[in-house]
């Protein structure tokens, strides 16, 4: 691993936000307090945090329905999402987005997505504009193994290589597209970025689970992007702690699965273990870390709850510039 | 004031904004054409000739020749869009909307609103609609009336060169979405077309082609140049119509259609489109439910039926609103008591 | 602000020059509400109830019921709504320049010197102020009717596009709304493992049948209204029930209508025509074939709706124009012959029989006719007929025919000197050209005369001419 203690603290106080965002989010949604369909990012929290380490603002992401991690990773406000997915007037997309729709277009957050495999199409969108800017910038369209068998999701591939855009199509493989099985849905041979090899791209495969794994391998693929090289794609293998949605019965779980990924492949528990080891950083660094996480969490949902609920007006505005 | 085609109108603006403007982006299916051939770029320059030269002008990174992959290229001017660039993506034919709907409907019509109004997303999509080149039920259609049901996209239909003009202006130029419709049967129509570099025609703002007081005739796109021709014969009976270039169907100048049906009391809306949930039932509606009172007769609609687009000449005729349609429309409208 | 009002002698018609008042309403200090009775005001032609366009209160009465007469434009009484100080009303009356005249100059009455705070009345013949607070989005035409009409636009929530105000909006506006008579909602069960109709569902709510208990006999075992109705019980008294019992009679009152000013001065005139014109009668029976055949093509390729009796008004005012004597109004001892036929159409209205005038239909096309016999009949359905339209007239027809009447006389509606009464279309057998038989569409014709200005052999000329032109009718479109 090649970070300092700075960078390594930045990195695992993310991934606890992540976590500790997804955790309290899993309870107040059991309590019913709030609407909608939502979907948890926790398990993956190295995937967003490895990516998004390397990225500045003028780097753009693209996310899916699963994008709380993404968000966070890239720097959205962590009140501001709270509140948005209370659907408060005062949330990120002043209630008007919610859960599936998180962004900030300011800080290279270009949405979450409710629908699979929209989000590869616009990244290479974004792409083209950073090529034709010409700083070095990229964008990313992280997919999961469900968006992967999205003919969308190959369209863009074969574009972003006709045109050598500068795009990075990151597929977090947690193994279900939904509550369908990544073995019976992808036909080729459990491997994603075989496909996107075959479509004339340079690839990667890491394991999502290891955060040092996770950040060299981008570091490796940003420098080929960044300097011209067209498109790449990097696989990695992941976990979702949590169902497809909250409320999912997980009934497709095998016995005991839950207990032995959060056992064997929590990414959080792999790096506090790794770094404490190597003597990188101190148990009580992190221990630190963990609580200041857990208030600003807690303070984060109080300021939801107290935020300003949107009127029957505002369902009106911002629909169009000008009209 | 120049004399051109309407589609040296698409061309001529694009081009001129593409000057004035390094953010403008052209990309689609064959605008530089002949990519990739013995023959290299700008073997075709855009099969509707519309892009020609916009290449050797501009280069590859603003002129994006891309594959057959429609949902991509939409979804690629939202991600430009988003990222400060103004693209003009151009669907080869409109009906091709059907493989990239996703990116039109769910991402490039609703960012701004999802996004709680802290973005902007102006891209254009150029469609090329409309019937009457015999291309049959994949290549004909008229799709404006799905897509001026989607809230957060604007569509427009130009009828004359002017209009292309002031209206590819006004959409490069708008901070929204916009569909921009060119119908393939009008490409050919000459008109004179002003100079200024900034002419533009704000959308939402109707054309009154015709004045009269008996009737009033709403139409789009070729449908103009019909009802114009039906109204130009009623005028030798002594009946005077109203015709109507609704010239963008979202925004809709609703003021100019209530203000002549409070005048006339009766409408015929004429649309190319088949009649279900179409803009003529739309508009139909809006008539009588705002100006009820004005109405002396029925609503009539003139539309293409129920029905997909035939292949041959005489079916494709028979398929089509025309004159002599609008004309018995009209008549019918003023013979109700 | 405090609005004071003008109300001045109305003009109906262009002959009106003057007229009186007979009787007030209101007195002064009253207030009234838009659509009340006013007063009446009677001309040397009709008496004319005068309706509140707006709500006011009665100030000041500068002329009394059962007066003289007083001109077009003269100012009758002060209104306002009740806030102006009497000094304010008084000075208000004594400014009052009355318009010269008419219509057109009424509307730049508004003068220097007039109270400031007060808004002056428009048009001489609609006594109405209206201040039009054009900062609102309108439609001109809404506009031009909300002056036209006094229309108060304020109190307006427009439906157009931003609260844009339509011709529709002002429309409502004037006629205010309407009376609802809910009916409320009948709750219905949730449709589970019954499959009916919308309407049979409804039926059997009402009637409280349970839709399980009936087997379906419409497509795919759905329920039908039929099926329905068949399990709806019949009259509870039933018919079994009251048989043999005596006759019982119930009380049968009179329900007593009062004539309204309209019956009066219809009762009025048509017992002085009856009484003083020396009526006689000339019948005849025409073939119709003809014409019900052309009708059925000139409306097709006229694209127009012209109706038999539209027809019948064309002939009698081509007839009319070809003999015109008896196209006359008796004046005294003057009889007053007419180049063209003003042909009034009977007509059943709200407010009684009313006769408005197709005029010069002699020089119309049979759609023209059409046209505007249906504007007027429109007009007289809603009681909006105006003066000028029912004034006049050289001759009425009046048409009972599809009600299956066979023939009837009428009475003649002076000053004119004859009326055609028209019957009803029947099949009859008639006498063929070379001797046979054949079934013929006849119709029948009474013409009632005024023997004081026409004689039987001019009626008789003239309904010979009018049957030929039935029975020929290409020669009404030569």
């Amino acid at each position: 691993m090649q970070l300092n203690r700075t960078d390594l603290l930045e990195a695992y106080r993310r991934m606890k936000i992540i976590r500790d965002f997804e955790d309290f989010l899993h309870d107040e949604i059991a309590k019913g307090e709030i609407a909608g369909f939502t979907h948890l990012y926790a398990g993956q929290e190295a995937v967003a945090v490895g990516v998004c380490e390397h990225l500045s603002d003028d780097d753009k992401i693209v996310s899916t329905h699963r994008g709380h991690g993404h968000c966070l990773a890239k720097g959205c406000d962590v009140e501001g999402m709270m509140k948005e997915i209370w659907g408060s007037r005062e949330g990120l997309c002043k209630g008007k987005g919610g859960s599936m729709h998180i962004a900030d277009v300011d800080k290279g957050m270009l949405g979450a997505n409710g629908i699979v495999g929209a989000g590869a199409p616009i990244a290479v969108g974004a792409a083209l504009a950073a090529k034709l800017d010409g700083k070095g910038n990229v964008a990313i369209a992280f997919s999961g193994d469900g968006a992967c068998n999205q003919g969308t999701t190959f369209e863009a591939m074969n574009m972003a290589v006709v045109t050598k855009a500068p795009a990075i199509f990151v597929f977090e493989n947690n193994h279900y597209s939904e509550h369908t099985g990544f073995e019976y849905a992808v036909g080729t041979d459990k491997d994603i970025a075989s496909r996107a090899e075959a479509f004339g791209m340079k690839v990667w495969r890491a394991d999502g689970t290891d955060f040092s794994s996770v950040h060299d391998t981008m570091r490796e693929v940003l420098e080929y992007v960044r300097a011209g090289n067209g498109p790449a794609a990097v696989e990695f293998d992941t976990e979702r702690f949590y169902g497809h949605f909250e409320g999912d019965p997980q009934r497709y779980r095998g016995k005991g699965e839950l207990d032995r990924i959060r056992a064997e492949r929590d990414c959080i528990k792999k790096f506090r273990e790794t770094v404490t080891e190597a003597k990188l950083l101190e148990g009580s660094d992190l221990d630190k870390i963990d609580a200041e996480v857990a208030s600003q969490i807690e303070q984060a949902v109080a300021a939801a709850r107290a935020a300003d609920r949107p009127t029957a007006e505002d369902v009106l505005a911002d629909v169009y510039i000008d009209y | 004031m120049t004399k051109m085609m309407y589609r040296d109108a698409v061309r001529n603006t694009i081009f001129q904004e593409m000057q004035r403007d390094p953010n403008v982006v052209v990309l689609g299916e064959d605008v530089v054409g002949g990519m990739g051939t013995a023959g290299g770029p700008e073997a075709i320059g855009g099969i509707w000739s519309t892009s020609g030269g916009f290449y050797e002008a501009f280069g590859p990174d603003r002129v994006i020749d891309t594959p057959i992959s429609e949902s991509a290229i939409v979804g690629a001017a939202g991600g430009l869009a988003l990222s400060g660039k103004r693209p003009i993506a151009e669907l080869m034919f409109a009906d091709f909307i059907g493989v990239s709907l996703d990116q039109i409907w769910n991402q490039i019509a609703k960012f701004r609103y999802m996004f709680g109004g802290k973005t902007k997303c102006p891209a254009i999509i150029r469609l090329i609609y409309g019937a009457g080149y015999n291309a049959a039920a994949q290549h004909s259609q008229s799709p404006h009336a799905i897509l001026t049901g989607m809230p957060g996209l604007k569509v427009v239909m130009p009828s004359t060169p002017a209009d292309v003009a002031g209206m590819m202006r006004q959409a490069i130029r708008d901070d929204d979405p916009v569909i921009f419709m060119e119908h393939k049967a009008l490409y050919g129509v000459q008109g004179e077309v002003p100079d200024d570099p900034d002419f533009v025609v704000p959308f939402g703002h109707a054309r009154l082609t015709r004045a009269g007081q008996d009737v009033t005739i709403l139409a789009t796109g070729m449908m103009v140049g019909m009802a114009e021709a039906a109204a130009d014969t009623l005028a030798e009976d002594g009946i005077g119509a109203d015709v109507i270039d609704l010239r963008s169907t979202s925004p809709l100048d609703e003021e100019a259609i209530l203000d002549s049906v409070e005048v006339t009391g009766r409408l015929v809306i004429v649309d190319e489109a088949p009649p279900r949930c179409s803009l003529a039932t739309d508009l139909a509606a809006l008539v009588a439910n705002k100006a009820f009172a004005s109405l002396r007769a029925p609503i009539e609609m003139v539309t293409a039926p129920h029905t997909p687009i035939p292949f041959a000449r005489e079916l494709e005729s028979a398929y089509l609103p025309n004159p002599d349609k609008i004309e018995a429309a009209v008549r019918k409208a003023l013979a109700y008591n | 602000m405090s609005k004071i009002r003008a109300f001045t002698m109305p003009k109906w018609g262009i002959e009106m020059t003057e007229g009186t008042i007979a009787e007030w309403m209101f007195g002064e200090g009253d207030s009234f509400k838009r659509g009340d009775l006013i007063c009446l005001i009677e001309t040397d032609k009709i008496t004319n109830e005068v309706e509140a366009e707006y709500d006011a209160t009665v100030r000041k009465i500068l002329v009394p019921g059962g007066g003289d007469a007083e001109p077009v434009g003269a100012l009758l009484a002060v209104f306002d709504d009740g806030s102006a100080s009497d000094e304010e009303i008084a000075q208000f009356a004594d400014a009052f320049v009355p318009a010269q005249g008419g219509v057109a100059e009424g509307k730049q009455k508004k003068k220097e010197g007039k109270p400031k705070e007060a808004d002056i009345v428009g048009e001489a013949d609609k006594p109405r102020a209206i201040t039009i607070d054009t900062n609102r989005p309108i439609s001109p035409e809404a506009l031009k009717l909300a002056e036209a009409e006094g229309v108060d636009i304020s109190g307006i929530e427009g439906s157009g596009r931003g609260g844009r105000i339509t011709y529709q909006d002002v429309q409502q506006a004037l006629r205010g709304p309407s009376i609802a008579s809910p009916k409320g909602t009948a709750v219905l069960p949730e449709e589970t493992d019954v499959f009916a109709s919308p309407l049979a569902r409804r039926i059997a709510a009402i009637h409280g049948i349970d839709l399980g208990s009936i087997k379906g006999t419409g497509a795919r075992g759905r329920i039908s209204k039929k099926d329905v109705l068949a399990k709806v019980p019949q009259g509870t008294g039933s018919a079994a029930a009251a048989f043999g019992a005596p006759f019982q009679a119930v009380p049968n009152e009179a329900k007593v209508i009062r004539f309204d000013k309209i019956r009066k001065v219809v009762a009025k005139r048509l017992t002085t025509a009856k009484q003083n014109i020396p009526h006689f009668y000339l019948r005849v029976s025409v073939r119709a074939d003809k014409m019900l055949e052309l009708r059925k093509t000139a409306n097709l390729v006229l694209g127009t709706k012209a109706s038999v009796n539209d027809y019948i008004v064309m002939a009698a005012a081509r007839a009319l124009a070809a003999h015109p004597d008896v196209n006359v109004q008796l004046h005294g001892e003057e009889i007053h012959s007419f180049p063209h036929a003003d042909i009034a159409v009977a007509v059943a209205s709200p407010k009684g029989l009313v006769t408005p005038i197709v005029r010069q239909a002699n020089r119309m096309r049979i759609d023209q006719i059409a046209h505007r016999t249906k504007e007027l009949i429109a007009k007289a359905g809603e009681g909006k007929l105006g003066f000028e339209e029912m004034d006049g007239g050289t001759f009425t027809v009046s048409n009972l025919g599809m009600f299956g009447i066979e023939n009837f006389d009428a009475i003649i509606n002076p000053p004119q000197g004859a009326i055609l009464a028209v019957g009803g279309a029947e099949r009859r057998a008639v006498e063929t050209d070379d001797g046979g038989i054949e079934f013929a569409t006849v119709i029948s014709f009474t013409l009632s005369v005024d023997h004081r200005a026409i004689d039987g052999a001019l009626g008789a000329q003239f309904l010979a001419t009018f049957k030929g032109l039935i029975e020929n009718p290409e020669q009404l479109f030569a």
